[in-house]
C-alpha cells in the first residue's frame, strides 16, 4: 500500500492560457509561463505586447477573462489576499509619497503588510542600504532621482519578504552601476529561493540575469519556439579571421554547416568542451582565427528574430 | 474486507511550511480597525499642510475671529442665536466645500500617481483604504470646527439654545459633511479624471442644496389645486354719496362701516393652490433644512418666556418648512384672500384685522420637527457611496475607470 504523495508544487508562478481584453483591446491572448523558485525568468517583448497587463494579473490585480493562475499555490481570483501576502510587485510606474520620507514610507508599507511598527523600522532600514538609499533615509522622496526611485520601489516590493517577486521593467533609468547591483541582487534573491519574474528590454543585461525566457509577441507567450530559438542562439558561435575565404573553404570541406556573417562567418556548437575542440580543429588546418565567441546576447537574438513582428 | 493492513498508514501530510503571519484565505474587503487607523495616517501625513497651507489657515482663523468680534460687538446685549448659527453655517459651508474636494482626488489622484495599486497590493483591504480615505478627509474638514471652537463657545453662551440642542445640530453638520466626503470619494473611484470627480462632487452637493429647493418649486404645479378667488371688496358701484365720502376720506363719524356694500369677487380670476405637504420632503431632504429641522424649536410666540433669544435663521427655516409640510388651510383652498370690508369694521373700532397669518406663524414654528427624512436620506447615501467605493477598490479589477492604467 502506498499513500499518495501530495501533488509536489514545482513551480512558485504559473499560469497557463491566460487572457484579458480592455474593450475591443485584445491586452493578452493567451500567456502561459511557469516560474519555479529560486529561479529568475525574464518575459520579455515588444512595446505593447501585454507584458505588464499579465504581470498585473499575476499579481492579483487584475481578473483574467480567461485561463487559470497559481500563485504560491493560490488562484488570484479567489484567493488574491494569501496572493498578494506573498508577492512582492514592483510596478512600472513611479509613484512615491512626495512628502513623506524613504524610510516613512517603507514602515507605512510594512505596516500595511501587518508588521509590527519596531520590525517595519528595521527592515526598511535594511532594505535602504542594501538599494542603497540610506543617506535618504530621512528626506523626503521627491528628491529622488528616476534611478534612486526605482530602487526605492524594488525595496518597497521586498518589505513582506516575497517569495514570489515580479519587476516591471526594473533596469529603467538605472545606472551602470546600479544595473550591475539589480543583477547581483536579483541573483542573490532567487539564491535565497524566491522566485523572479523580470521584464526588461535590456536584453544583454538579462542574458547574465536569467535562467529562463518567455518571450511574448501580440498578446501571446511564444513558448516552445522561442525555447528553441533561444537554445538555438546559445549555440552559435561566431569566427571572425584575416582570411574568412579560407575559413569557408576549410569548413565547406569539413562538411560544417555555417551561416555567413558581416563579421565572419557562424558555426553552431553544443557547448563549452565542442567549442574547444572547434577552434582546435580549425587552427590545425590553418585558419588564421583572430577571434571567437558566443555571437552575442541570445535574447537578443531571439528577440530581434520575432521583432519583425512589432505592431 | 478480509485484508486489513496492519501497518498504520504513515502520516502523509507534511507539515506545512509555517509562517510568521497568519495566512489570509479569501478576499477579504471589511474593514478592519488597524488597517483603517493606517491609512487614515497616511493620508493625513501626506497631505500635511505646508507652510503656505499654515498661513492661509492662519489668515482664515484671524478672518473667522475678526468677524466674531465685529458680531459680538454689533448686535448689543440681548439674547441673540444669529453668531452661533453663523458658526454653524460656516462650519457647514466649509465642510461641504473642503472634504469633499480632498476626497474627490483621492483615489484616482493616488492612482494616477501611482501611488495606489502598492497599497492595494499589501494586506489592507478595499476597506480599509475607503474608510480611511473618508475619515482623512472628514478630519480635516473637522479642523475648521475646531478653530472656531472659542468662538462657538461664546456664541452659544447668548444662544439660549441648550448644549444638548448644540450638540445635536452639530452632530447632524458632521453627518452631513461626511456624506458629501463619501460622495466625493464615491466619484472620485468612478471617474478616471480629478478634474471629473471635483466638479461631479461639488455638482451633487448643489444639487442637494439646490436642486431640492428647485424641484419643489418646479414641482408644485403638478400638486396645485385651481381655485377661485372669494376676497370681498366694497362695492363702489353701490356706494350712496355719503358712503363714498366716507369710504374716500376714511371718516366713519356719519357711517356705520358695516353698513357698505360688500361684493364677492367671483368668476373674476383664479389662481394655482399648491397642496405642499405633498411634496414637502422634497424640503426635507435638504441639508441644510436637516439642519434647521434638528435645531430648537423656539416659539414665535413665546420665545421670551421660554427663555430663549428671538428666532434666528434655524427657526425661520423650521418655521418656513412646516408651512410647506402643513400646507393649505380650508381658507386658502376656498379661495379666500382677503375681506376688505371686515378689514374696514375692526378699523373703525379701533381693532386689528386678524386674517389667521399670525397665529399661522405660531403654529408653524412649534410643528413638531422633521429631521429623520433628511438623516434618512444622508444615511443612505453615506452607505450607497461606501459600497462603491469599496467596490471599485476591491482587487483584482474586472473593470477599469475608462482610459486609466492598474496603478
Amino acid at each position: 500500500m502506498t499513500a499518495t504523495e501530495p501533488e509536489v508544487m514545482t513551480a512558485a508562478v504559473s499560469a497557463r492560457g491566460v487572457a484579458r481584453a480592455f474593450g475591443s483591446v485584445q491586452a493578452v491572448a493567451d500567456a502561459t509561463l511557469e516560474v519555479r523558485p529560486g529561479t529568475v525568468t525574464a518575459l520579455i517583448g515588444p512595446n505593447g505586447c501585454g507584458k505588464t497587463t499579465l504581470m498585473l494579473m499575476l499579481a492579483g490585480l487584475l481578473r483574467p477573462d480567461a485561463g487559470e493562475i497559481r500563485v504560491a499555490g493560490a488562484d488570484p481570483r479567489h484567493d488574491s489576499a494569501a496572493v498578494r501576502a506573498s508577492i512582492g510587485w514592483m510596478p512600472d510606474q513611479l509613484g512615491s509619497w512626495d512628502n513623506l520620507t524613504c524610510l516613512q514610507t517603507l514602515i507605512l508599507m510594512g505596516r500595511g503588510y501587518r508588521l509590527h511598527k519596531d520590525e517595519a523600522r528595521e527592515r526598511g532600514t535594511g532594505l535602504l542600504a542594501m538599494v542603497h538609499l540610506s543617506e535618504f533615509a530621512d528626506r523626503p522622496t521627491r528628491v529622488l532621482s528616476r534611478g534612486q526611485k526605482q530602487r526605492l520601489s524594488l525595496a518597497r516590493a521586498l518589505m513582506n519578504d516575497p517569495q514570489v517577486l515580479l519587476l516591471d521593467e526594473p533596469a529603467n533609468g538605472l545606472d551602470p552601476r546600479s544595473r550591475i547591483e539589480l543583477r547581483t541582487l536579483v541573483r542573490d534573491l532567487a539564491a535565497d529561493g524566491k522566485a523572479v519574474l523580470v521584464s526588461s528590454h535590456v536584453l544583454a543585461e538579462l542574458d547574465e540575469m536569467v535562467d529562463d525566457a518567455v518571450f511574448m509577441s501580440k498578446g501571446r507567450t511564444l513558448g516552445d519556439e522561442a525555447a528553441a530559438k533561444v537554445a538555438d542562439a546559445k549555440r552559435r558561435y561566431r569566427v571572425s579571421t584575416l582570411d574568412d575565404v579560407a575559413l569557408r573553404t576549410v569548413l565547406k570541406n569539413g562538411g560544417v554547416p555555417f551561416d555567413d556573417d558581416p563579421s565572419g562567418v557562424v558555426i553552431r556548437v553544443g557547448n563549452e568542451e565542442e567549442a574547444f575542440q572547434a577552434l582546435a580543429w580549425l587552427m590545425s588546418h590553418g585558419v588564421k582565427v583572430h577571434r571567437f565567441g558566443p555571437a552575442g546576447s541570445a535574447l537578443e537574438q531571439t528577440y530581434m528574430s520575432m521583432e519583425e513582428e512589432r505592431r | 474486507m478480509t485484508l486489513v493492513d496492519q501497518n498504520p498508514a504513515p502520516s502523509a501530510a507534511p507539515d506545512p511550511a509555517s509562517s510568521p503571519r497568519p495566512r489570509v484565505k479569501g478576499n477579504p474587503w471589511l474593514p478592519t480597525p488597524s488597517g483603517v487607523w493606517l491609512v487614515t495616517g497616511i493620508e493625513l501625513r501626506r497631505r500635511r499642510p505646508t507652510v503656505k497651507g499654515w498661513i492661509f489657515y492662519g489668515l482664515l482663523l484671524a478672518a473667522i475671529l475678526g468677524l466674531g468680534i465685529l458680531l459680538a460687538v454689533v448686535s448689543g446685549d440681548e439674547k441673540t442665536s444669529m453668531p452661533m448659527e453663523l458658526v454653524l453655517v460656516l462650519v457647514l459651508g466649509a465642510g461641504m466645500l473642503i472634504a469633499p474636494s480632498l476626497a474627490a482626488t483621492s483615489i484616482n489622484g493616488d492612482s494616477s500617481e501611482g501611488v495606489l495599486a502598492p497599497l492595494q497590493m499589501t494586506r489592507l483591504t478595499a476597506g480599509d483604504l475607503a474608510l480611511g480615505k473618508l475619515i482623512a478627509s472628514w478630519v480635516i474638514a473637522f479642523a475648521v470646527l475646531l478653530t472656531m471652537t472659542p468662538f462657538l463657545v461664546y456664541a452659544f453662551t447668548r444662544s439660549g439654545w441648550h448644549w444638548d440642542e448644540l450638540l445635536t445640530v452639530i452632530g447632524v453638520i458632521l453627518l452631513v459633511v461626511l456624506t458629501s466626503t463619501a460622495i466625493g470619494l464615491a466619484w472620485s473611484s468612478l471617474a478616471a479624471r480629478a478634474v471629473a470627480s471635483v466638479s461631479l462632487a461639488h455638482l451633487t452637493t448643489g444639487a442637494l442644496l439646490l436642486g431640492t429647493l428647485l424641484a419643489f418649486v418646479f414641482v408644485q404645479p403638478l400638486v396645485s389645486e385651481t381655485v377661485k378667488d372669494t376676497s370681498s371688496y366694497v362695492d363702489y358701484e353701490a356706494l350712496t354719496e355719503e358712503q363714498l365720502y366716507a369710504y374716500e376720506n376714511w371718516d366713519w363719524s356719519e357711517v356705520d362701516p358695516a353698513t357698505l356694500p360688500c361684493v364677492t369677487s367671483q368668476d373674476q380670476w383664479e389662481y394655482p393652490v399648491a397642496h405642499t405637504e405633498q411634496i414637502a420632503w422634497l424640503l426635507l431632504a435638504n441639508p441644510v433644512v436637516l439642519i434647521g429641522e434638528s435645531s430648537p424649536i423656539i416659539s414665535y410666540d413665546t420665545w421670551e418666556e421660554d427663555g430663549r433669544a428671538a428666532p434666528g435663521l434655524f427657526a425661520e427655516i423650521h418655521r418656513a418648512v412646516s408651512d410647506a409640510r402643513i400646507g393649505p388651510s380650508e381658507a386658502d383652498l376656498a379661495g379666500q384672500q382677503y375681506d376688505e370690508c371686515a378689514m374696514l369694521v375692526a378699523e373703525a373700532n379701533g381693532e386689528r384685522y386678524d386674517d389667521g397669518w399670525e397665529d399661522q406663524q405660531e403654529v408653524n414654528s412649534v410643528y413638531p420637527r422633521a429631521p429623520w427624512i433628511g438623516l434618512g436620506v444622508q444615511v443612505l447615501l453615506l452607505i450607497g457611496s461606501l459600497w462603491i467605493v469599496i467596490a471599485r477598490l476591491r482587487v483584482p479589477y474586472k473593470k477599469l475607470r475608462q482610459g486609466t492604467r492598474v496603478a
